[in-house]
């Protein structure tokens, strides 16, 4: 696929900006068809494009989840908006989008309003950077891994930020639960990450996928995928591992005392993470957008046919993660610690080993042999 | 973090109900705690003094409002020995498996409520589900859902609909099979005893200090059962064993409810068997007039009958879902009873919460009261 969703923005920024200019006198035009306007105008584009779809996905993941939980509970989920409830969510967010925003009276108003918009912020820039078929990003960066990562794992700073400028109790707990959690799990999932690299060879989420042609990684390097896929569940604060926002003891911990918009900042962000986590599981281990050669090419062919199953493997991914929730109870903070401490580190430590036995000793290959690995 | 009280209620998801427990923290340890009852105090004992013998029974529903018929049988029982008046047998079966009924809606409640203080969101909902069956029985003979007034000083108000027996057994058959299915999802599972296990330990002696009655004192290891051991209505004639565990933590008071249930259905399945064949009143005949039928209306002639009717106290104890209620009744001749006074069994229970709570940390909070099982309406009446 040639087309990049970039080089269709700026193509569509050229014809607007071409348009426009034609009814101004020629130094306005000059200026507005200048390369550097244009490329300005297609980065917006893009960008709006980008956001629209990324929240799109976000609530049709949220009506997801609510549909499946509600099957495994024996009951029918949202119904009565749109069809099936599809439109549930967006009459959720215009409530809250219609509700005042209560500051309580001893709150920083600076740290509880700037923590969950710079919350929502650095987790919508990483759709930029995830690649979602060949060229559905902003570029091809050579340490977009490393990038994506290391934006992803801001949010525990600015949910402490807003649990401690709420000044309250709860949210305080709530927050530092958060914080403590980060140290639990960030260390293992980079560890997991460094198994990639490892059998990759690259930062580059691009040709981590390119490089699964073959085979993809969920057969070499399984231990990594367990670790990393343990480690998101922590990181996108799901249970069980929803600690800091643990509504039995802690009333919905961080958030306790925010409303309105901001609260549906605050819940649309946890949804754009798990979104992101899904993405990034997928690209890691899953093959990304590629597919195996045994699956007939008129299914790999057609227009986005990239975009298509790589969102049907992020959904996937997604429906699992519901399927923990609804069957598993929440595990306690020291828990948790232990669990990252002594469990996940050491084995994503083997898994590296193991990563590195593998190209050493040039058994790759043999994964591409398997049908079901890809290949 | 240094040491904070916060409060854990009044409007707290853990509280299962309106009252207040005030915990010392630091950082995540609990350092002291402090129940605060009283919230939903309505004086029932006090408005009783001023009603009708029957028409207590009303206040009673509001009692405990997931064990509205155990609460009945509790005042009825009392009201009975201090008027002389003798229920009929069938009455006295329709009453037990009322009771039983009532013990699994709000054991099957409490299951719902407790999943949930851990972080499981399924079962709640098959909980809630499956109590739905038991209201659809209570629904089909006493016409009520939540407020029975089902019970009267001498019997019952009306005798089982017909067809009730086939549909109650046939909800019994559905619940035995849900039990196995309530055990899996948190059995089966290492974070439930993750959570569970240990937790809010309270051994034989404590229990018995504190005044610890019902489930709780039966997973310390006590075979304690009002049905048992002081047999009431017509428990003498049932078989059943007494649900026990020996560790006397979460996990014991579990397996000890989930036990109890289990033998709630061999209970009413008795009681059913015996109920199909032996058809006859349900209310006593020779009551006192102003107790008679059932909203007949009590005017002035009431009060023509206090100066010749016998005195009496009455007192009664039942196994109460939650644990050993206990009533007492003052009959001074008159229609209204001269002093009614009950004892809670979750209040106790919720008292000694300083036992053992202290020591866990804040997220064990949750498990630990809701294995208590707390139901406020009966603790502050």
């Amino acid at each position: 696929m040639t087309t990049s969703l970039l080089s269709v923005s700026i193509a569509l920024s050229s014809v607007l900006l071409s348009g426009v200019g034609s009814i101004f006198p020629a130094p306005i035009q000059g200026g507005l068809t200048n390369g550097n306007t244009i490329d300005a105008l297609g980065i917006l584009i893009f960008g709006v494009i980008l956001l629209a779809a990324s929240m799109l996905n976000t609530i049709f993941l949220i009506w997801w989840e609510r549909k499946l939980l509600g099957r495994f509970m024996d009951r029918r989920g949202a119904m009565h908006v749109g069809y099936a409830g599809l439109l549930q969510n967006f009459a959720d967010g215009f409530k809250l989008f219609r509700k005042d925003t209560v500051r309580p009276r001893d709150a920083d108003s600076m740290g509880f309003f700037v923590g969950p918009t710079a919350y929502l912020v650095t987790s919508l820039v990483i759709f930029a950077i995830l690649p979602i078929s060949t060229g559905w990003n902003s570029g091809n960066l050579p340490l977009s891994l490393l990038l994506a990562i290391t934006i992803f794992s801001f949010a525990p700073l600015f949910i402490f930020i807003s649990a401690w400028s709420s000044n309250n109790k709860y949210s305080l707990i709530g927050g530092m639960r958060s914080a403590a959690q980060m140290i639990a799990y960030e260390v293992p999932i980079l560890l997991a990450i460094v198994a990639v690299v490892i059998v990759s060879g690259t930062f580059s989420l691009d040709t981590i996928v390119t490089e699964q042609q073959n085979y993809w990684y969920w057969g070499p390097l399984f231990l990594a995928m367990v670790v990393f896929v343990a480690g998101m569940l922590a990181e996108m604060e799901r249970i069980p591992f929803d600690l800091p926002e643990a509504e039995a003891e802690l009333v919905e911990g961080w958030n306790t005392e925010y409303g309105g918009m901001m609260f549906a900042y605050f819940m649309l962000t946890d949804y754009v993470r798990v979104l992101l986590g899904c993405f990034l599981i997928v690209l890691l281990f899953l093959g990304g957008w590629t597919m195996p050669s045994w699956v007939p090419s008129a299914w790999t062919s057609f227009p986005l046919a990239g975009i298509f199953w790589f969102m049907l493997k992020a959904y996937a991914v997604f429906t699992v993660f519901v399927w923990i929730r609804a069957s598993l109870p929440r595990v306690r903070t020291d828990q948790l610690l232990r669990v990252g401490w002594n469990r996940m580190i050491p084995l994503s430590l083997v898994s590296i080993v193991l990563a590195a036995g593998l190209v050493l000793a040039k058994c790759l290959p043999v994964f591409g042999c398997l049908p079901n690995l890809g290949g | 973090m240094s040491e904070m009280w916060i409060n854990m209620g009044p409007q707290h998801p853990m509280t299962h109900g309106l009252w207040n427990l005030r915990v010392k923290i630091d950082g995540e340890q609990v350092l002291d705690v402090d129940p605060e009852m009283g919230y939903l105090h309505r004086g029932i004992e006090k408005i009783s003094e001023d009603r009708h013998y029957n028409e207590v029974i009303t206040l009673m529903d509001r009692c405990c409002y997931v064990a509205g018929l155990s609460w009945e049988h509790l005042y009825v029982l009392a009201a009975e020995q201090a008027l002389h008046v003798q229920p009929p047998e069938r009455a006295e079966y329709i009453r037990v498996m009322s009771d039983e009924f009532q013990r699994i809606g709000s054991h099957v409640m409490w299951y719902a409520a407790f999943v949930q203080d851990i972080g499981l969101m399924t079962p709640f909902l098959y909980g809630m589900r499956d109590r739905d069956l038991v209201l659809d029985l209570f629904q089909s003979y006493t016409g009520a859902r939540m407020t029975y007034e089902y019970m009267r000083v001498g019997g019952v108000r009306n005798d089982l609909p017909p067809g009730f027996i086939g549909e109650a057994r046939k909800v019994c058959d559905w619940l035995i099979d849900r039990f196995v299915e309530y055990d899996q999802l948190c059995l089966n599972s290492d974070i439930f005893h993750k959570r569970c296990d240990g937790l809010g330990v309270m051994n034989a002696r404590a229990c018995i200090d504190h005044g610890i009655t019902g489930p709780m004192l039966r997973s310390a290891g006590v075979r304690r059962d009002l049905r048992k051991d002081r047999p009431y209505s017509a428990y003498d004639r049932l078989e059943f064993d007494v649900a026990h565990a020996e560790a006397g933590d979460v996990t014991a008071r579990y397996l000890v409810r989930m036990e109890e249930m289990r033998q709630s259905i061999r209970i009413i399945r008795q009681t059913l068997d015996w109920l199909e064949h032996h058809p006859g009143p349900v209310l006593a005949q020779e009551l006192p007039r102003w107790l008679g039928a059932p909203y007949a209306p009590v005017g002035r002639e009431g009060y023509l009958l206090k100066r010749n009717y016998p005195k009496g106290l009455g007192f009664s104890a039942i196994e109460e879902p939650h644990g050993e209620a206990l009533a007492y009744v003052v009959n001074e001749g008159s229609e209204h009873p001269y002093r009614v006074k009950f004892r809670s069994p979750v209040f106790a229970n919720v008292s000694a919460a300083r036992q053992y709570l202290v020591g866990y940390r804040i997220a064990d909070i949750p498990p630990i009261m809701g294995s208590v099982d707390v139901c406020v309406g009966e603790v502050d009446r």
